[in-house]
């Protein structure tokens, strides 16, 4: 094609300039989490030297692996003879730098540079290099680290850096969600990370450098005002979001807090922002952008109410990655005749009122029960009610055996479970402390590193009273 | 409808006077009218042209005539370059400096007594064209049926380096007015709409100090946005009409004001359409302005006049604005040539890969998905649902491309393809 044809008049704006302002707009991201990842934990004496510098380092390796990654496939299959160009031109870096951003700090070394590996060559060079991926290669990395390694990067001490681990006993809030009965509570969902300040400023555990709503908002600005991004995705994604949870949380009767909760938390506001913003795997039309942002609402919210797998956002991405193609057929009809776009928004809109009404009654539902919670069987014998029980912990069914005498337990004793982290129940004394204070069970902490397990067990101990009361006492 | 700010690069031209270029030694004129080169020539090698006399007529349904722009003899026939890059035959005519005229420019003393049949006859036989860069012949816009109540004068001018409007307007205000005001009379039509670009609200000031009388005339300001002077987005953004195929059918006719000029020329000099304002412009003359110049003048010729351009650097020429004009080595003026730019040779840039962000479709003042169309640039079939016939080449979804693809020519390729 003949370059030197009109128009003779190029605007400044590159690819470069805009992949410029990205990198600035992550930069604050980029040194919030050296604070809170390392700068606080070595001043409270948590870490090393070199643990103060490991965010920044965790998140270099990425980038630099990439770079390599995408580098060596170029030379060995494309047989590129200009690497620094080809590497320039393919802004190789950019997947690492965000990989970085979205995993644990407790992602082993090994595993990172695996995971980059499969971002820059799954993820992006096998469908053809820059411009021509259908997923997000920092997504296919994670969902290939997340789907492979979870259990390694939990024993390793997953989201918790190592002054998370001591101040604050329960995973990430998302992960915590799945553990409370119900809807939750500000006390049980909040309150246990601080207060929603913490939420919006990000001192909250999470991936490496999503936690904070506030930065995330002001690289929204700023990639908005220089024309970097595609402003209507993470606009439509997040109301979207937050208009069903507020609905949701409206049904249920509790407060503003709780959207503000659901759109703070689950690093939604980094993937709105960035992650599903990424041009080559986003739509291209106004009007596919819309449909794309009120999609992935919704489908964040599915995720996070109707599937074991209360994140969502990044999962919600790769999966509207590959319907960018259909939307923007939808976006294409759009702009020669509005009318088109109608249907498939009302159709949205309808699945953004719904769900929530039907997410709602699944509460309600639950409330009668825990469907975690099973009697295998329960008999009286001399006074004392003994229960046998299941409750769902950690990795499977905890079994235990429960004694009653006059409304109070005697005796507790697990019979069967397979928790990873039970000997920290047992070094806790954490049975004991509950049977201690079973009238007051709410004062009992959980035991850090073993949340789920232990308020698995907080669970059972509540569920079988709540029993026993209904059918023994009054 | 969308579109750009993009920069003007105006004042570079304004700086000087309007000048005037009349001493071709030889002038070209193109055998060519609204890229028809079907004309019947009207002279031989050996004949005597008056300045003004006609020496061609298209053929067809528009008569269009052709005219001498100078006084002299026909030496013979030459191949020569036009504006749309096209090489033309052109009638070779050696001046004589005479600037004798056939039958003597009569002067009508009232534009206002012409009766409608008249003034579409004279401005038909004047070979009046739109001087905006389309070349449309004009009467034609005239002859309809349709009961027009809005005339609008585009001086919007939203090309880049362009000035020729701007300084028409300054030097010929008040007959400009004048010939509005007959043509409101004439054609019975309403009120006429001036539209000029905020960014020239100097031009307004001198309207104010002519306007006073013409009461159904007037003067708006539209925003600073490239295509502004698109007929349709002007009169979208002046009247808030849509239209389907042409203005006329919702009662609007839209002329440039160069035009308007060349027709105050027509009616009142009986001078056809020999001359027009040029702007010569680009940061590789030594000095840009605007000249008078005429019909079939070589290009070089008048910028050696006005002091040359640089020689340290590696040029191109481009008739037209940067946006939509051509580039050529060598040129001769026709009316539809508003501006010749001499630029520095720095086109070329590396190409990236497209990464999808869509500003080529945010852009587009047409409404079509540049991008989308050069995905499906092998697929004919799904081009002809992306309505690839409404670009209007204007060039934005090339300017904005960060990867420098130049988007515009997947356009005009599937425009080519789809046309089959």
């Amino acid at each position: 094609m003949d370059k030197i044809k009109g128009p003779y008049m190029k605007s400044k704006n590159t690819t470069n300039k805009m992949m410029m302002h990205l990198v600035i707009s992550l930069i604050p991201i980029i040194l919030f989490s050296f604070y809170k990842n390392g700068i606080l934990p070595y001043y409270h004496n948590k870490t090393t030297l070199l643990g103060m510098y490991y965010p920044l380092i965790f998140i270099l390796i990425s980038t630099f692996a990439t770079t390599l990654f995408e580098g060596l496939y170029a030379k060995i299959f494309l047989k590129e003879k200009n690497l620094k160009k080809y590497s320039i031109n393919s802004y190789s870096f950019i997947p690492g730098l965000f990989l970085g951003l979205i995993l644990p700090i407790n992602t082993p070394i090994s595993i990172l540079i695996f995971g980059s590996m499969v971002a820059s060559i799954l993820g992006k060079m096998l469908f053809g290099g820059f411009g021509n991926n259908i997923f997000n290669p920092a997504l296919i990395g994670r969902l290939f680290i997340i789907s492979t390694y979870a259990i390694v990067i939990t024993n390793n001490g997953g989201y918790l850096n190592s002054y998370e681990v001591d101040t604050i006993s329960k995973a990430t809030p998302l992960s915590n969600v799945a553990t409370v009965t119900g809807i939750g509570s500000y006390e049980t969902l909040v309150e246990p990370y601080g207060s929603l300040t913490d939420f919006f400023v990000g001192t909250i555990p999470g991936a490496v450098g999503e936690t904070s709503a506030l930065l995330c908002i002001i690289a929204f600005i700023y990639l908005t005002i220089t024309k970097t991004i595609k402003w209507r995705i993470p606009l439509f994604y997040i109301s979207t979001v937050f208009i069903m949870t507020l609905l949701i949380g409206s049904i249920n009767k509790v407060g503003i807090w709780y959207p503000l909760f659901q759109i703070f938390s689950g690093g939604l506001m980094f993937g709105a922002i960035f992650m599903a913003t990424d041009p080559v795997t986003s739509p291209t039309t106004k009007m596919g952008q819309i449909i794309y942002g009120l999609s992935l609402g919704i489908l964040t919210v599915v995720f996070r109410y109707l599937t074991p797998y209360p994140e969502g956002v990044l999962t919600s991405i790769l999966t509207m990655n590959m319907l960018v193609f259909i939307i923007d057929k939808i976006g294409l009809k759009a702009k020669m005749d509005y009318k088109k776009a109608i249907l498939p928004l009302i159709f949205l809109a309808i699945l953004i009122i719904e769900l929530p009404i039907s997410i709602s009654t699944r509460y309600k539902v639950e409330d009668v029960g825990d469907p975690n919670f099973n009697i295998i069987s329960s008999k009286e014998e001399n006074n004392n009610v003994i229960y046998v029980v299941t409750q769902k912990g950690y990795v499977g069914d905890i079994k235990a055996q429960i004694t009653i005498n006059n409304s109070k337990i005697t005796s507790l004793e697990i019979l069967e479970q397979n928790e990873s982290f039970y000997q920290k129940i047992v070094d806790a004394n954490y049975i004991n402390k509950l049977l201690n204070e079973q009238n007051n069970i709410d004062n009992v902490d959980t035991v850090s590193g073993a949340t789920i397990t232990s308020s698995a067990i907080k669970k059972m101990v509540i569920n079988t009273l709540e029993d026993y009361g209904e059918k023994y006492e009054g | 409808m969308s579109g750009l700010k993009i920069p003007k690069y105006k004042e570079m031209s304004m700086k000087h006077k309007l000048n005037v270029y009349s001493k071709p030694k030889y002038v070209y004129i193109p055998l060519i009218s609204s890229n028809d080169e079907n004309i019947t020539v009207l002279v031989n090698i050996g004949d005597y042209v008056f300045k003004g006399s006609q020496i061609g007529r298209r053929k067809g349904n528009f008569k269009t005539p052709i005219f001498s722009s100078v006084s002299g003899s026909v030496i013979g026939f030459e191949k020569r370059t036009i504006s749309s890059g096209k090489s033309v035959k052109c009638v070779v005519i050696e001046n004589d400096f005479k600037e004798k005229i056939e039958k003597g420019f009569k002067q009508v003393k009232k534009l206002n007594n012409i009766t409608k049949e008249e003034f579409v006859e004279t401005i038909e036989n004047c070979g009046i064209v739109g001087l905006g860069g389309a070349g449309f012949p004009t009467y034609v816009k005239y002859s309809t049926h349709q009961k027009i109540h809005t005339l609008i004068v585009n001086a919007v001018e939203c090309e880049p380096y362009i000035t020729a409007d701007y300084f028409i307007i300054k030097e010929k205000c008040e007959e400009i007015l004048e010939m509005i005001d007959a043509i409101l009379e004439i054609n019975n039509i309403d009120n006429c709409i001036i539209a000029i670009k905020t960014t020239n609200k100097s031009l307004m000031t001198i309207f104010n100090k002519y306007i006073g009388t013409y009461l159904k005339i007037k003067v708006v300001l539209v925003p600073n946005i490239y295509p502004m002077g698109w007929e349709r987005k002007l009169i979208k953004e002046v009247t808030g009409i849509t239209y389907e195929k042409i203005p006329s059918e919702k009662g609007i006719i839209v002329n440039n004001v160069s035009t308007i000029y060349a027709m105050y020329q027509a009616l009142k000099l009986n001078k056809p359409m020999i001359e027009r304002i040029v702007t010569f412009s680009g940061f590789g003359l030594k000095k840009p302005q605007n000249v008078l110049v005429k019909v079939g003048t070589p290009v070089d010729e008048v910028i050696n006049y006005i002091g040359g351009s640089y020689k340290t650097k590696k040029l191109v020429m481009i008739a037209g604005g940067p946006m939509m004009g051509t580039k050529v080595d060598d040129l001769v003026i026709t009316p539809e040539v508003n501006s010749v730019l001499i630029m520095e040779d720095d086109f070329e840039c590396d190409v990236q890969e497209c990464l999808r962000c869509g500003k080529c479709i945010n852009v587009c003042p047409a409404n079509i998905c540049p991008v989308l169309i050069k995905d499906n640039i092998d697929d004919t079939s799904a081009l002809k649902s992306m309505n690839v016939d409404k670009c209007i080449s204007c060039g934005l979804c090339s300017y904005i491309c960060p990867a420098k693809i130049n988007v515009r020519e997947y356009v005009s390729i599937a425009k080519e393809k789809v046309g089959k």
